[in-house]
């Protein structure tokens, strides 16, 4: 049993060394920017653009997608890799799919799986560089939860399919190059047999983006009224989305796993430090640390799921209910962590940016507690994934979807 | 990163299930905690017999110098059991005082007896049932003459019935922890069992017991340190026995929500009994992986007390969870002691409090974590 992330070979002890020097000198002037959670909401031209440069800079050094072949522009190299260079990005508050900030983390390897070569060849490297933002486009204002109940079509007319229909609560509030998307493209079959996926250029004719005000910041209502898309978007063939549909959901549904750490904690013990009630610093009061240590343990125990589904994908054995587990687990906890820091810090906890530097914004954390339970699926999705994995009522399980 | 258990880890796992399965089938086990016959001493030598008592002591003490994953594996089965008997209490905990306690010459003479199983050595540490720590350590110990006599009682010893003799915690006259080791058999020990929804608990009264002054563990003053380095090594195997007492809990439920059938379908179909089963995963999940990681951090040698303390919150809390969810899912049947969630359900009850409720164990984690000003 071996649960370090940081005990590395002599040659992994060298390559961390290489990751290290080249993102200090990387990272060089973004010090004072905000690694945080509540990026998608508060982040500025500035910040966003450093991102996206150094996701860029990644990229080219095959670091984004360290584990992908090479010839579709990932890094081709191992799982030590990848380990190092998330837990040095980690150094920073960042990870991999922070500094990219787009789909294409679970995107690309859904292609990877489900594309053609041609498509592989085409659609993966501009990823694998950093180059595109990649929106997920599923939630109808009808389906919600019911992903498979599409009503968007995309009938085939000689070289295009034509979209036609509505989706809702996607993206964020920067524009997109793609968008990710399940189609109806023969409503005269049968449910899961009758859906197709389209990787969709998003400055096509007749594609029409509206922002859309939430608890969690802008999302966006996506309108398309006939938009012809090329047929070589099309990807895992005629009929078959639903079956890209299952890659793409377990990898979003926690089956990603991830090997970084949360400082929520370590920010709320600076805030106890630095502020005191009757003379005396909040950390010293007991009710005050009863209620870090259960935000404490829960946190390390959402951490610790995340990074055994990590290790199962990096092993090829994805966790049978891991995901759905980790995901139910993860958006409770973060819910009741958004209750404990209203209880330790008073109001303070409903003021945004506190401070200047602050890593993490707490009232991000509080307002994203009831935000986030839904995004990508509701908590009552996740039990549904769960008790089809463990066979529950059922004499089968059901397997989890091959992810990469 | 490699969250697989080992060859040898497998090996040591498979003879720890075929032994729970040999010696406690359920028919068999569950009568015992019907009938509160769960001072299982023979069955606790013949695990002794396998080296399971003393087993993360060296080899010249008795013991089988494994690492605390490997001991955890087996004690992970034998919760699945949950087997009775004092593995943990004597094997394990009270092994592992008299290893940090004791004089080299002492642990000659007291180890290999009780890596042999021959002698049963239970810890009999705080008084008051409300508290655990060093506060709590009310018994008094005198000299009188060339002897120590104690004089106390302490509430809840866990295995207490089992015991042939007690590692003691007691109270000097100026006020220090020190550990003696008291035989049974004196004059002026009484062993009362607790009935009540606790299990395998007594209260242990001193009253005069006359104790040999060679039997003091340690000098005056350093018995409690000697109590907190013991811990700190050996609660993540007590957590591994609650793992498995989760895992087989999980198992087991899961079977039942297949097989159960009400109103035409199998309960497992209801959605509201299926979140019963999530929460359940989600304790058992947690205690497993908090508990793997602390004996990762112990076998690696890095710090590890936080994690230790962590271990034992979430592995309490969970099995303690674990049996309150399957009730749910239970019902009825999940009741009748003729089933094993109510051995489960006893226990789980038990080691909640035993050397610390999870609430106590949060507290230590933070001193450890982020130390309070003033603080030791």
């Amino acid at each position: 049993m071996d649960f370090s992330l940081q005990q590395d070979s002599p040659e992994m002890a060298a390559f961390r060394k290489e990751v290290r020097a080249w993102l200090q000198e990387n990272m060089k002037g973004a010090e004072h920017l905000r690694w945080s959670a509540s990026w998608s909401t508060r982040e500025n031209d500035e910040e966003y653009q450093f991102r996206r440069d150094l996701a860029g800079k990644l990229g080219r050094k095959g670091w984004l997608f360290p584990m992908f072949p090479t010839e579709y522009g990932g890094g081709g190299l191992t799982v030590e890799h990848q380990l190092v260079i998330e837990t040095e990005l980690d150094r920073y508050g960042l990870n991999i799919n922070h500094v990219f900030y787009t789909l294409a983390r679970i995107v690309a390897p859904v292609i990877l799986k489900w594309g053609t070569e041609e498509q592989k060849r085409e659609f993966l490297p501009p990823m694998c560089r950093g180059e595109i933002s990649v929106w997920q486009v599923l939630t109808e204002p009808q389906g919600g939860s019911d992903v498979a109940n599409c009503q968007t079509k995309a009938i085939r007319d000689g070289d295009c399919y034509v979209v036609n229909g509505q989706k809702v609560m996607v993206g964020h509030h920067l524009p997109p190059d793609f968008l990710w998307t399940l189609v109806c493209t023969d409503p005269s079959r049968p449910r899961h047999e009758n859906l197709g996926w389209l990787h969709i250029p998003a400055n096509l004719p007749g594609i029409t983006i509206q922002h859309m005000h939430l608890m969690m910041g802008i999302k966006n209502a996506v309108f398309f009224d006939n938009v012809r898309v090329p047929a070589k978007y099309l990807v895992g063939g005629e009929n078959n989305g639903w079956k890209v549909a299952n890659t793409h959901l377990e990898l979003e549904h926690g089956g990603e796993g991830r090997v970084g750490t949360d400082p929520l904690v370590e920010r709320v013990i600076e805030y106890c430090q630095q502020n005191e009630v009757d003379g005396r610093p909040l950390i010293e009061d007991p009710k005050v640390r009863e209620l870090i240590a259960d935000m404490s343990i829960e946190l390390h125990t959402v951490s610790l799921m995340a990074r055994r589904i990590a290790w199962h994908r990096y092993v090829r054995q994805p966790h049978p209910y891991g995901g759905a587990q980790f995901r139910y687990h993860q958006r409770m906890v973060r819910l009741r962590n958004g209750e404990r820091l209203q209880q330790i810090m008073g109001c303070d906890a409903l003021i945004p940016n506190l401070s200047v530097n602050e890593v993490v914004d707490f009232e991000y954390v509080v307002r994203s507690g009831p935000g986030q339970l839904h995004g990508g699926g509701t908590l009552d999705t996740d039990r549904l994934v769960f008790a089809r994995r463990v066979g529950l009522g059922r004499p089968t399980t059901e397997k989890a979807p091959e992810t990469i | 990163m490699d969250l697989r258990l080992n060859e040898t880890q497998n090996m040591l796992k498979k003879v720890a299930a075929d032994f729970v399965k040999a010696e406690a089938p359920a028919h068999v086990l569950t009568q015992w905690y019907l009938k509160r016959q769960t001072a299982q001493t023979e069955l606790y030598r013949k695990g002794a017999g396998l080296g399971w008592a003393g087993m993360m002591l060296p080899e010249r003490f008795g013991g089988a110098g494994a690492s605390a994953m490997d001991c955890a594996v087996v004690f992970e089965e034998l919760g699945r059991g949950p087997l009775p008997g004092p593995f943990f209490s004597s094997g394990v905990l009270g092994a592992q005082l008299v290893m940090e306690g004791g004089s080299d010459a002492q642990k000659k003479t007291l180890l290999p007896d009780i890596c042999s199983g021959k002698d049963i050595v239970v810890p009999a540490l705080t008084d008051r049932g409300v508290h655990f720590g060093p506060e709590a350590v009310q018994t008094r110990l005198t000299k009188s003459g060339g002897n120590l006599v104690l004089d106390g009682s302490k509430k809840f010893v866990f295995d207490a019935e089992a015991a042939t003799s007690f590692v003691c915690a007691a109270r000097t006259d100026n006020g220090d922890v020190a550990l003696v080791i008291v035989d049974r058999a004196s004059p002026g020990v009484f062993v009362t069992p607790h009935t009540g929804f606790g299990i395998s608990i007594a209260e242990v009264r001193f009253e005069k017991a006359q104790v040999p002054a060679a039997n003091a563990l340690g000098g005056a003053g350093t018995g409690w340190q000697t109590v907190e380095r013991a811990l700190e090594k050996t609660l993540p195997i007590l957590c591994a026995y609650q793992v498995g007492g989760c895992q087989e809990i999980f198992d087991f439920t899961v079977e039942y929500t297949r097989t159960r059938v009400v109103f035409g379908q199998p309960i497992g179909r209801f959605q509201r009994v299926q979140d019963h089963v999530v929460e359940l995963s989600i304790h058992l999940d947690a205690a497993r992986l908090t508990t793997y990681e602390t004996l990762w951090k112990l076998d690696s040698g890095m710090p590890a007390r936080a994690s230790v303390h962590e271990a034992k919150a979430v592995a309490s809390e969970g099995y303690y969870q674990a049996c309150n969810y399957a009730h749910m899912v239970f019902a009825g049947p999940g009741t009748d002691y003729q089933h094993p969630l109510m051995a489960h359900s006893v226990l789980a009850h038990t080691l909640y409090q035993y050397l610390g409720t999870p609430l106590h164990h949060k507290h230590k984690m933070m001193d450890a974590l982020y130390p309070r000003s003033g603080a030791k």
